[in-house]
């Protein structure tokens, strides 16, 4: 049902495309618009933003401490009585609070990460691709060159050398990163540098760095969007795997990859301590990847 | 377009050297060597273990020892594994990787393009949200966390598997890590596959089929499928290259002896001689890797000319 | 280990008694029923570094090392000394041991095990080139044994002769009364010369490999698996139940127990942090549990300028609740220790500390007014090192918890890669480090090395003096009681110094189905030849 209205009224839309006034309504009010209607990403933004001001208010509204232990009360199981909603861990530490304290590692993680990553790659690989020939070259063999290198082997000296710094785990992770982006963007900048429009701004003199800003980036705006939708997830996972190998934030701090790997330890004993973290960090990822397939969706050049 | 494969192959050669020379700096930087151990050993057993193995000379000699030596096809003999050659170690440890790595990826192509397929053409429905519900579940959980599970249900309560360890390339000893690998690739494969092909099926020549009337099925495989494709074709070189060098999750929880654990391993024991021959390996295999997925992408598309 | 160390004599006319050549390992107890199968898959904890018995070095290694070679002697499931290839021998004179060979022993090849194979075995395994990790540790036993691993004398000067084809006869520079123990080490047993030879470095692949042991190599794939059948060649074969034995190299705790779980291993090596209590209620028949030689401690670095104080050192200590750290945090039965040596430990007795006693309220109380006495405020900041492992954490933070809750010190908690650590406490850079360790020998002075001036095993940098005196003269004592009265004197004297804070002493929390036969929780050494073990009809 759903879907057929859907498709006629894309159909009416896509019947009446070139009867629509130029000037009609703003791209952005579109976009959301599109956006919208992608329920799953409307209820993930929410959801997400729930999470986000819980990690961020809810420790300073808790009475416990995240990092006091209680020997009387240890691997609690949830419960209302004393405040341990979601229990405590091996050492007597209250779960919720410590669940929301790696919520903030684990999210800072995520965004700076990203931010980082998505930013290199997207200035590394227009570049690359819009200039193409030696340039093109030389900066994808580096890239090809960054894949080479085993990046747990990277990551694990770079720990070693360097230390468990917050900030020194994004910086590892941001290395390993930025080169998807590079590469999807250059593959997307090639096929859209070869199409009529830029041959065209091109033959009547329009200047490189404005074809790039102006003709390229823009219509780059859907696959990063996807791209950087896939790179939250994938870098706040990747600082999950560095703790799964003993590479994450330093006791008693925590994170929600450390969370995690302390409680598959005892997941059939005390299932809750895997559980709360795990959900917090599922629920999180899916929200993420709903809303990037909303955004892609609400950005798409090409679906006006 | 054989002359310029040509090309990037003799471009392996400045790139391996270059990431060996790092891998070299920063594994010798690194606090710790291969002989330390929980039982401090004597001034004079350290003495002649650094003498069997070189490790008296001064660093640049030993590099470039290990460059003669890599030029005649031998990577040296291992620290942590005294009784094998890392040459050995490393034919080993391929194979696996490659059956278990290259055989998920394999799959999750096919699995990933089709869950793309059906959420694109039901965006925004309930089918779209739960295909990407099943989809994504790779991205949602870590690895270490959907392999204990998929061990527990399978092998302990179903008792339709075994529980890890390698028989030989039997199959039922390579279901449940592919299908975790899987899982982790069909995230991204099926979330780019179904961005594209939304995007290709909103584009003109798309509508201008529609207009004419063409069925719904012809649309999607015959003139969709290609373009929609290519987007992903470019993901398919990092995947691939983590799936079969960086398993390093995969291999501890199955109990596999592939090339993910023992670069780790080698990292933590400081078995130089084993990381950097995985090193080499591991440049090969991606330099490999990627060219294929870039003469791929040439083949998808016509426009692009090398 | 030190050279200066030396070890006491056994009245001469104990120790001309003859081992008793009965007894041997591997029967079978009247009323059980062997399984048909006689196969058994045992995960060995990690990969084995190699299989040539001059390089083993980790525990995993020197298990496989046993059953593919055998030395003198050996020992049973119960940790004794049994006969190996010699099947009597005596301590003819304080520094030397004659040992007899039995002429029934042989390689896997068929050939005769000679007293020549011994000399070569001892020979190449002290060989500077041969670069054994373990060469200065036994080699210290042997008259030149260090020279010779130093490389400052050539190999044939070593104290190993062949009297004649069946009998060696063992010089040492000292009295060394554990000699039949030691040799049951494979470092210094005997070696197939001609298998060397032919094949050099290849001589421990599966299909080369020669050995003397109740077992021989049938295949190897690294990360994979090692499979032993019985040797049809070995000479006590009647009493050798199974034929084949697989070594897994599972390092994950959970997936090992996964594989015991889903009957793909019958052995868990090393049951994960946290679970004892819950499989020792769920498989109370394959729960095994056993104290073993071996310390958990945290290391003091008394150079620091504020560990240099005893009285901080003490306060650090006393307020540690071993009691329950053990049932509580641990939870895997380990022991409070106050002491670098433990139970089960011959050649002195285990000490402890009058505060141990005390109620934790008093403990307190001294350790605030120690504290006070030396200036720390509270508030003061310490550093703790430790390496990565769910274990150490638990235990780390719990450290902590104690120090910061009963004296108001904050710890700065810093968890290194293991590698990292060791270089560290090596090198002494470091405050507080964890540490660990297990004997090469049930000897007190094993445990001592950790204690002891200048040793290599010392990493705390305290040295008592008067302490080293009195181990020196125990070592040199004729008379056992004596020399135990002194070791154990000297125990105490060096922990009234504070340089460590023992906290408990090893078990192995492990599941062994229960039809394995013949593992015994006796062993404090945590030895078990596949000989002595058996499959019981399931």
């Amino acid at each position: 049902m759903l879907r057929s209205k859907q498709k006629a009224a894309a159909e009416a839309i896509a019947a009446n495309v070139s009867a629509l006034p130029v000037d009609g309504r703003s791209p952005w009010r579109d976009a959301r618009e599109r956006f919208l209607r992608n329920k799953a990403a409307v209820v993930s933004l929410v959801i997400l933003a729930l999470i986000t001001l819980a990690c961020i208010f809810g420790p300073m509204l808790l009475s416990h401490s995240y990092e006091d232990t209680d020997w009387e009360a240890m691997s609690l199981a949830p419960t209302m009585l004393n405040g341990h909603y979601f229990g405590t861990d091996e050492l007597g530490r209250d779960l919720l609070v410590r669940c929301l304290i790696g919520g903030r590692i684990s999210l800072m993680v995520g965004l700076l990460a990203t931010i980082a990553s998505v930013t290199i790659g997207i200035v590394w690989g227009a570049t690359a691709g819009f200039l193409g020939g030696k340039v093109d070259t030389l900066m994808m063999r580096i890239v090809d060159m960054m894949y080479a290198v085993p990046y747990l082997l990277i990551a694990i000296l770079m720990v070693t050398l360097l230390g468990r710094e917050f900030y020194l785990v994004v910086l590892t992770i941001t290395v390993f990163s930025w080169m998807d982006m590079a590469r999807v963007v250059r593959g997307q900048t090639l096929s859209i540098k070869s199409k009529e429009y830029i041959e065209a701004a091109r033959a009547i003199g329009v200047s490189t760095s404005s074809i790039i800003f102006r003709h390229v980036v823009p219509n780059l705006l859907g696959i990063v969007v996807i791209y950087t939708t896939v790179t939250v997830p994938g870098v706040i996972l990747t600082e999950s795997v560095l703790s799964f190998l003993g590479l994450g934030v330093q006791e008693p701090m925590t994170s929600w990859g450390v969370l995690i790997e302390d409680g598959t330890g005892v997941m059939e004993t005390t299932p809750w301590i895997l559980l709360f973290p795990a959900a917090m960090l599922s629920i999180t990822l899916y929200c993420a990847n709903y809303i990037g397939d909303g955004m892609r969706d609400a950005l798409d050049p090409k679906d006006r | 377009m054989w002359s310029y494969a040509f090309r990037r192959v003799l471009m392996t050669i400045p790139t391996l050297l270059l990431v060996i020379t790092v891998c070299y700096l920063m594994l010798h930087a690194t606090p710790g060597g291969p002989f330390d151990s929980e039982r401090k050993i004597s001034a004079a057993v350290l003495a002649n273990l650094q003498a069997k193995y070189h490790l008296d000379l001064p660093l640049w000699q030993q590099y470039l020892y290990y460059l003669k030596s890599l030029l005649q096809g031998d990577l040296g003999a291992s620290f942590r594994y005294a009784d094998w050659s890392v040459n050995d170690l490393v034919a080993n440890a391929l194979p696996v990787s490659l059956a278990i790595g290259g055989g998920s990826l394999l799959l999750s192509v096919f699995i990933g393009v089709g869950l793309g397929i059906i959420a694109a053409l039901r965006q925004n429905s309930i089918v779209d949200y739960l295909v990407m519900l099943i989809g994504n579940l790779g991205s949602a959980f870590p690895s270490f966390i959907i392999g204990p599970v998929l061990i527990m249900i399978f092998a302990i309560w179903l008792k339709v598997s075994p529980a890890g360890g390698w028989n030989d390339f039997q199959i039922s000893y390579m279901v449940l890590p592919m299908a975790l690998l899987t899982f982790i690739n069909i995230s991204t494969i099926g979330r780019v596959m179904r961005g594209s092909l939304i995007e290709v099926l909103n584009s003109n020549f798309i509508r201008t089929a529609k207009a004419k009337g063409l069925p719904m099925s012809t649309i999607v495989f015959r003139h969709s499928l290609k373009p929609a494709l290519m987007p992903v074709v470019s993901v398919l070189g990092p995947l691939a290259i983590s799936s079969i060098t960086s398993a390093v999750v995969t291999e501890s929880v199955f109990s596999l002896p592939g090339l993910g654990k023992l670069i780790v391993n080698g990292a933590a024991n400081r078995d130089y001689t084993l990381v950097l021959g995985l090193v080499v390996l591991v440049t090969v295999v991606a330099v490999v890797l990627n060219l294929l997925v870039d003469l791929a992408y040439a083949l998808l598309d016509p426009k692009i000319r090398y | 280990m030190k050279k200066t160390m030396t070890f006491s004599v056994v009245a001469a006319s104990v120790a001309l008694a003859l081992a008793a050549p009965v007894a041997l390992a591997a029967k079978v107890p009247a009323g059980v029923q062997l399984d048909a199968k006689q196969e058994l898959v045992r995960n060995n904890g990690s990969e084995a570094e190699s299989l040539d018995p001059a390089l083993a070095e980790s525990v995993g290694a020197n298990n496989i090392a046993r059953d593919l070679f055998e030395g003198l002697t050996a020992t049973d499931a119960d940790g004794k000394v049994v006969p190996g290839v010699a099947e009597s021998w005596k301590q003819t004179d304080a520094t030397t041991w004659v040992f007899k060979l039995r002429k029934n022993a042989k390689w896997s090849d068929g050939t005769a095990v000679t007293a020549d194979d011994f000399v070569y075995g001892i020979r190449r395994f002290l060989d500077p080139k041969t670069a054994s990790p373990y060469a200065t540790t036994y080699g210290i036993f042997l008259v030149n044994g260090q020279e010779v691993a130093e490389g400052k004398k050539p190999v044939t000067e070593v104290g190993v002769k062949a009297i004649d084809k069946y009998t060696l006869e063992l010089k040492t520079p000292y009295p060394v009364a554990f000699m039949p123990e030691l040799v049951s080490n494979t470092q210094l047993g005997p070696a197939p010369k001609a298998a060397i030879e032919k094949y050099g470095k290849d001589w421990t692949k599966p299909g080369k490999l020669v050995g003397n042991g109740a077992f021989m190599l049938k295949d190897w794939l690294v990360n994979s698996k090692l499979v032993i059948e019985k040797n049809q060649n070995y000479w006590d074969k009647a009493n050798v139940q199974l034929t084949k034995v697989t070594y897994l190299p599972v390092e994950d705790g959970f997936a090992d127990v996964k594989l015991f779980q889903s009957g793909e291993n019958d052995w868990v090596y090393q049951l994960p942090p946290g679970t004892y209590e819950k499989y020792k209620a769920e498989l109370p028949k394959d729960i095994r549990n056993a104290p073993m030689l071996g310390l958990r401690y945290y290391s003091f670095n008394v150079k620091d300028p504020l560990l240099k104080d005893v009285r901080v050192r003490k306060a650090l200590s006393m307020v540690i609740d071993r009691d329950i750290l053990s049932s509580k945090i641990t939870a895997d039965g380990q022991v409070p220790a106050y002491s670098a040596i433990v139970r089960g430990t011959a050649g002195a007795d285990v000490t402890t500390y009058d505060w141990a006693k005390w109620p934790m309220a008093q403990r307190v109380a001294e350790a605030k007014k120690l504290l006070a006495a030396a200036g720390v405020q509270p508030g003061t900041k310490i550093k703790f090192t430790y390496n990565t492992s769910e274990y150490h954490k638990k235990m780390a933070i719990f450290a902590a918890s104690e120090w910061k809750s009963k004296l108001g010190l904050n710890t700065d908690m810093e968890n290194m890669e293991f590698k990292v650590l060791l270089k560290k406490r090596h090198d002494g850079d470091y405050q507080i480090a964890r540490n660990g360790w297990v004997a090469d020998y049930n000897d007190a002075t094993s445990f001592l090395a950790l204690i002891q001036c200048g040793n290599d095993q010392n990493d705390n940098g305290n040295c008592n003096p008067k302490a080293d005196e009195l181990i020196k003269q125990g070592n040199l004592s004729k008379d056992p009681a004596k020399r135990k009265q002194l070791l154990t004197q000297a125990t105490k004297m060096i922990m009234d110094d504070y340089p460590m804070l023992p906290l408990l002493q090893y078990t192995v929390p492990r599941l062994v189905k229960s039809y394995v036969g013949g593992y015994s929780t006796k062993n404090p050494m945590d030895r078990y030849r596949n000989k002595d073990l058996y499959i019981i009809k399931h």
